[in-house]
């Protein structure tokens, strides 16, 4: 039976390294026999510690608990898995505490940001269902992409040629020319279909 | 043999607990091929437990006294947690062309968000991951003679090579090296291992190609793969 923890004072000025010991005897109990007497002493030194570490990283008094509880129930469901050989109690639960800490802010960033990979690494995808399927060599090059960039029509290279390989805008393209910036653009979008046309009949 | 690791500084704050879950993720992964990184990211994680958890709690309100009293009574109801069924512990290797590649600890709960592999220009594999934080993270594979062309960032790159080496024009590289680029660097991987390089990366911005032929490639992920 349990009756609220005992927050003594005296208990706020140990150190966790001068209290080792009796941590990791108390986590060996209930490891070994579920002593819930043991596991409120662990309770009642860290949980209050881990808040304000908690508080302090996550600025959220929510958040803090909800690192808290997770934390300290691992505690209680993996006391077998505690080795004090390997390190103190303090080193483990603080540790347990940080892996919880990434996991939440992950799931917070998550889907917040929904950013394409395709997007991201903006190479000619080739989508194949499984890679044995294809064999290393039947990937599209460069020097391929090479090719069907010089089989496009004059007008429509030198367009794209200035536009991404130079870096030009379409209104210098235009100017340069001599020619309407009308028709810069209707150059840029017939030489993409065209390639990307090319791209489809690769297979 | 590893030869570039993270800086001290990233270190300390990993072991703190203070760095952003992508770049966690890749010191984690590197520490796990690096006995040397490990060591270091133990000592200080003594350190900071010891330090962190020294605060002694002030000023507590009786609620929050309750709060803590309620959450020990709940927690204790909990069962203690059951051994791993075989079922539910990831596959610790993926697999490409036939050929086997085993996987960093920290990378292996992400294997089963694993797609699939898809053929990309210069001999370059790559299947996307899942790693459920802000960023593009993909397993790259480059062949024999293989690479990305010479491109610059526009945010982070990080990767961690897993099985055999590369090099960028910068330096070369082998299992178990932690590369971390920014806008401020242009590089061009490529790959001349008779094995070929596998790798982990992480992105946050598109590439940009900086080069030749290459700069084909920018505008084409905008236009053709929306
Ligand atoms: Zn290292």
């Amino acid at each position: 039976m349990l009756v609220g923890i005992p927050l003594e004072q005296s208990n706020s000025v140990v150190k966790p390294k001068d209290c080792a010991g009796e941590m990791s005897e108390y986590i060996v109990a209930v490891a070994e026999g579920r002593c819930k007497r043991s596991f409120a002493r662990v309770f009642s030194y860290f949980a209050p510690r881990l808040r304000s570490y908690a508080l302090k990283q996550m600025g959220n008094e929510a958040l803090a608990m909800e690192l808290v509880q997770d934390t300290m129930s691992n505690v209680w469901q993996k006391a077998h898995l505690f080795n004090a050989e390997k390190g103190s109690p303090s080193t483990w639960i603080f540790t347990i505490a940080r892996n919880i800490r990434f996991d939440m802010l992950r799931k917070l960033q998550n889907r917040k940001e929904d950013i394409c990979s395709d997007d991201l690494w903006p190479v000619l995808c080739e989508q194949t269902a499984d890679a044995n399927e294809t064999s290393l060599d039947e990937q599209i090059t460069l020097e391929q992409i090479g090719f069907m960039f010089e089989s496009l029509p004059i007008k429509q290279k030198a367009v794209i040629e200035a536009i991404y390989i130079d870096g030009k805008s379409q209104q210098e393209v235009a100017d340069e020319l001599s020619i309407p910036l009308g028709t810069v653009k209707s150059r840029t979008r017939l030489a993409l279909q065209r390639l990307k046309g090319m791209l489809q009949d690769h297979d | 043999m590893t030869k570039f690791h993270p800086a001290p500084e990233q270190l300390k704050q990993f072991a703190q607990g203070a760095l952003s879950p992508v770049e966690a993720i890749m010191i984690s992964a590197h520490c796990d091929m690096c006995a040397r990184c490990q060591h270091v990211v133990k000592t200080e994680t003594a350190q900071q437990a010891n330090h962190v958890l020294s605060d002694s709690p002030s000023n507590y309100t009786e609620h929050i006294r309750q709060d803590l009293d309620s959450m020990l009574a709940s927690i204790t109801q909990l069962p203690k947690a059951r051994p791993f069924r075989s079922s539910r512990i990831p596959p610790s290797t993926i697999e490409l062309d036939g050929r086997r590649f085993s996987v960093p600890r920290t990378l292996r709960k992400f294997i089963p968000t694993m797609g699939n592999w898809s053929g990309l220009v210069g001999r370059l594999w790559q299947a996307p991951v899942d790693i459920g934080a802000s960023g593009a993270a993909n397993f790259i594979y480059m062949g024999p003679g293989g690479g990305v062309p010479e491109h610059t960032h526009r945010g982070f790159e990080f990767t961690l090579v897993i099985d055999g080496e590369f090099d960028d024009g910068i330096n070369h590289y082998a299992a178990g090296d932690f590369i971390a680029m920014d806008e401020e660097h242009t590089h061009t991987p490529r790959s001349d291992d008779p094995h070929g390089c596998l790798v982990f990366s992480v992105l946050d911005q598109p590439l940009h190609f900086t080069s030749g032929i290459a700069r084909l490639l920018n505008p084409f992920s905008h236009v053709f793969f929306r």
